[in-house]
């Protein structure tokens, strides 16, 4: 009896720690498995200097390949076949960031309640719900079956995903990334189809914006004239991507006059995700002729969310026909961003509206038809099956229109508005990204640069080109539908076909610049053409003040070298604090005298004004006076444009460079009234309020940290953080920096990889950072290794060989893969 | 007591050895076999001081000699400090196999099975 029981013991306890629990939203690791030293968490950390095994067999390889990896832990891959040299990327990529991979991926195709349960008020089913209505895996399916028509790209992404799925079939427990044994999973099959929801996910972060909505309620409540004063088109035109007056000579595509018919009434609030505004980047080449060496050089730092694992992953790839460098994104072949040994690339969103939503009629309750052009045309109805850990399996049925999926009706968020609006998006259509960089990678020249674009859809992009032979060119690629003035602005009537998008901008006809006179191109987000460019164009915002510091510090220079453009990478001069804050303090008049006498909190402002006063309006880590405008600036516009804001129906802010313009023409003055208070305010009470306001809130917050300074990199802090939001495994860092800045560093986002390409005929000069590692193991040295260099402006000599042998001055340690002696 | 030492150490070293092939559990197993075939006269603590000291040296071992500050991390992932985490550790790995042990003691030898 005592052994039975004994027995029973034992047995209940090894199962109670071989299984996770979930406490609240909380789920605790089995704590057994987890805490077990020898295959637990403990076994993903890292000994200093952790080397790699020397041999690995891999299956479906046809000849070894080389992969050493140099102190930075960046493999340089080194393959005698096409074939695998794919097989080892993926291979490599997943050994190191297998986890991320996977969960972006399950993020992009709503399958997050799967792995992490219905969350807090079902909120990870919730966003599951919302990926699936905005039909991302439909996109990643369209996109997915365009890819393997193209045999090039079909083998190169069934190679990439063979060599991914090679190493997950060899982990066991005790080899998986910490992340699995946290939230207790485990890894499942890779597919060329989760390359697509990558690629769609990116186009997600990138060309999903829109204030269609806003812009349709400012319309119904303003009026079309005050429409174009608070939001005009386009918005900031004072230095476009390409500068070509009078140049653009072709038969530009055109269609009927007859403007789209705006679809009636007012719309709710708009419960559409949008594309963060503040995510942007910066890219330039410089020609020769303004180099201290005589060759190109070109710049690239995209600026996304600064998270860990990193979003990029450095590579290099060494095979027939190929030997490029630059980063990946993990769970994609080929180099997205970099050069080779006869040009180098870059890229930075392409600011343009490639999103609409139209009104749908239904014939009656049951929604099996719609009215299109008189008729009512069957909607097809797709049910999304939603897994959820540790709860019953969601089903959701989302209709599918002429326009693409109906996203919120009476099932989701349909009580918020934008109810039985169709959603069309550039990204839903099939594309095939993955044969330009195929080429990209492997070009020689300008020609092969631009036929490789050819291939390019989605998300658009800036591309900035420079080559050996001295070529600099920039090229704004994408696939962009045709639009007549004002089209693409408001929410249309969905039951015209001609409302939709009906033709394409001819991709000879996109807006491109080789060789300009002024030595040098660039691209920051902003408005892309002048005004002779026959295209109308509109986007959500256009970036107002990187590229002019950008394009008048290029100008300037002469004999340009890299240490330059590592000082421009990490300037952070505030053009949107320069142009704003003179005049904000001309407005707020203070009075020094009389604020003495009012004690403690007088002494504040005036210290408050003094140092905005001879603030020099760089955001530099120790700089007080950019924490003082930041913490003005945030309460002052809000304030001014409280009307917008505290509206029942949505509407948009205007542009932070539209609004500093039109006060500075005292155009807008019937806004400056707040609504909550019976008095009628004047700008003098709306900045002295806000910057009284504004001091309130620093000083409060210099004593709730006990610090006698507010140093803008403490008053920002910026934070590095996991990508599924642990905590502990995130970083606070002290950087510089400002989204107006070319610095373009906020507290979550910004330069996510910063590169510099000096391109000699000597040899290629790469230097690179990103603010992280290459490893996505926290328990690894190389998890976040870079991140020092970055947050100080500093950059690492990128190691570039042709040959494994040249490799041995730099190299870290090496892997042989070596192919299956004889396959079973 | 030299015959306890024995059992402690086969104990350590069988689920060491075994642990090289099969799931964390495994430990269990050792730690029966030591208390079926090595009895001493503290079965229980046989297994608790086996385990216990073999993951607490492994855990340790891999503490002093990792690059990051993982456990560390761990740690406040669980809301507890790094010592207590390797303390906690330790124990789960001695209570697991001191019953194992305890157990494995108790199963009364030439004698039909089922007789409890």
């Amino acid at each position: 009896m005592k052994f039975f029981l004994s027995l029973f013991g034992t047995l209940a306890l090894i199962l109670f720690l071989d299984r996770s629990w979930t406490v609240g939203y909380t789920r605790i690791p089995p704590l057994g498995k987890f805490l077990d030293p020898l295959s637990g968490f403990w076994q993903n950390c890292e000994p200093n200097n952790h080397i790699g095994p020397e041999d690995l067999r891999v299956n479906g390889l046809k000849q070894k390949v080389i992969v050493q990896y140099d102190s930075l832990l960046i493999p340089h891959i080194f393959a005698t076949d096409e074939e695998d040299l794919y097989i080892a990327q993926g291979f490599v990529t997943a050994q190191h960031r297998l986890w991320q991979m996977e969960f972006q991926v399950m993020a992009a195709a709503g399958r997050l309640s799967s792995i992490l349960g219905p969350g807090p008020d079902n909120a990870f089913v919730e966003y599951d719900r919302r990926q699936r209505r905005l039909g991302l895996p439909f996109a990643a399916q369209n996109a997915a079956e365009m890819m393997i028509q193209d045999p090039v790209q079909k083998r190169m992404l069934e190679r990439y995903t063979d060599g991914i799925n090679r190493y997950i079939a060899s982990l066991r427990y005790k080899d998986l990334p910490l992340e699995y044994k946290l939230m207790d999973y485990e890894p499942e099959p890779w597919s060329v189809l989760k390359c697509g929801l990558l690629l769609k996910s990116m186009a997600q972060t990138l060309n999903m914006g829109d204030k269609d909505v806003e812009m349709t309620n400012a319309l119904k409540l303003f009026g079309k004239e005050m429409v174009d004063l608070l939001y005009p088109d386009p918005d900031c035109d004072i230095d476009p991507i390409v500068n070509n007056p009078g140049g653009w000579n072709f038969g530009a595509e055109n269609l009927a006059t007859d403007s789209r018919e705006i679809a009636k009434g007012l719309v709710g609030i708009n419960a559409a995700p949008k594309s963060n505004p503040d995510l942007g980047s910066n890219n330039w080449a410089v020609s020769g002729s303004r180099t201290a060496t005589g060759a190109p050089i070109l710049c690239n730092d995209p600026h996304l969310d600064t998270s860990l694992p990193s979003i990029w992953f450095a590579v290099h790839l060494n095979g027939p026909g190929v030997n490029v460098m630059g980063v990946s994104i993990p769970g994609s072949p080929g180099v997205i961003i970099g050069f080779n040994d006869s040009i180098a690339w870059g890229v930075t969103n392409a600011q343009r509206d490639l999103v609409d939503w139209y009104k749908i009629t239904y014939q009656d309750v049951n929604r099996d038809r719609y009215l299109l052009d008189g008729e009512w045309k069957p909607a097809e109805k797709k049910v999304e099956e939603i897994v959820v850990r540790g709860g019953a399996t969601v089903y959701d049925t989302v209709i599918y229109t002429h326009w693409g999926p109906v996203p919120y009706d009476r099932n989701f968020k349909g009580e918020e508005g934008l109810s039985d609006y169709a959603f069309r998006w550039i990204a839903h259509d099939p594309s095939k990204e993955a044969t330009t960089f195929y080429k990209l990678n492997r070009a020689k020249n300008f020609n092969d640069f631009m036929e490789a674009l050819d291939h390019y859809a989605s998300p658009a992009q800036n591309f900035v080109f420079a080559s050996v032979s001295g070529d600099i060119a920039i090229r704004i690629q994408g696939k962009f539908p045709v639009r007549r003035k004002d089209e693409g602005k408001f929410v249309l009537d969905g039951s015209k076909s001609s409302n939709g998008w009906n033709a394409f901008i001819p991709f000879e006809q996109n807006i491109m610049e080789k060789n300009p006179p002024r030595g040098f191109v660039s691209s920051a987000n902003q408005y892309p053409v002048d005004s002779t460019y026959p295209y109308y164009i509109t986007a959500t915002e256009y970036e107002a003040y990187r590229n002019r510091r950008i394009n008048n510090v290029l100008r300037r220079l002469n004999g340009i070298t890299v240490t330059d453009m590592m000082r421009l990478q990490n300037d952070n001069y505030n053009l949107h604090a320069a142009e704003t804050l003179p005049f904000l303090l001309s407005q707020l008049a203070i009075d020094t005298a009389a604020l003495r006498d009012e004690g403690p909190e007088g002494i504040a402002l005036i210290e408050a004004y003094r140092k905005l006063a001879t603030w020099d309006y760089f955001n530099d880590k120790d700089s007080e006076g950019a924490s003082y405008f930041q913490a003005w600036w945030d309460d002052f516009y809000p304030r001014l444009w409280d009307e917008m804001l505290e509206h029942p129906f949505s509407l948009a802010r205007p542009s932070e460079y539209n609004t500093v313009k039109l006060l500075k023409e005292n155009r807008i003055s019937m806004f400056y009234d707040i609504q909550s208070t019976e008095t009628r305010e004047s700008l003098r009470d709306l900045v002295r309020t806000s910057f009284a306001t504004s001091v309130a809130r620093i000083q409060k917050w210099k004593e709730d940290r006990e610090l006698s300074r507010v140093r803008w990199a403490d008053y920002k802090d910026t934070y590095v953080r996991h990508l599924a939001r642990i905590e502990a495994l995130g970083y606070h860092v002290q950087h510089g920096g400002h989204a107006n800045a070319v610095n373009a560093s906020g507290r979550i986002h910004g330069p996510s990889w910063r590169m510099i390409v000096s391109l000699e005929k000597t040899g290629i000069k790469a230097y690179g950072v990103y603010p992280g590692g290459q490893s996505g193991n926290p328990g690894s040295y190389h998890y976040s290794d870079m991140l020092d260099a970055w947050s100080n402006g500093r950059y690492y000599r990128l190691v570039f060989p042709k040959r494994p042998e040249e490799m041995q001055p730099h190299m870290f340690y090496e892997t042989d893969l070596n192919p299956r002696e004889k396959e079973n | 007591m030299k015959k306890f030492i024995i059992q402690v150490v086969v104990i350590a070293l069988l689920a060491y050895m075994l642990e090289l092939f099969l799931p964390w559990w495994s430990v269990a197993i050792a730690a029966v076999f030591g208390g079926l075939f090595l009895r001493s006269d503290a079965n229980f603590w046989a297994g608790f001081c086996g385990i216990g000291a073999m993951w607490f040296s492994a855990a340790l071992i891999i503490d002093i000699t990792s690059s990051g500050d993982l456990a560390e991390k761990v740690a406040a992932i669980m809301h507890i400090n790094e010592t207590l985490l390797i303390i906690v550790t330790t124990l789960i790995g001695a209570l697991v196999g001191g019953m194992a042990s305890y157990t494995g003691s108790l199963v009364t030898r030439k004698k039909p099975a089922g007789a409890a």
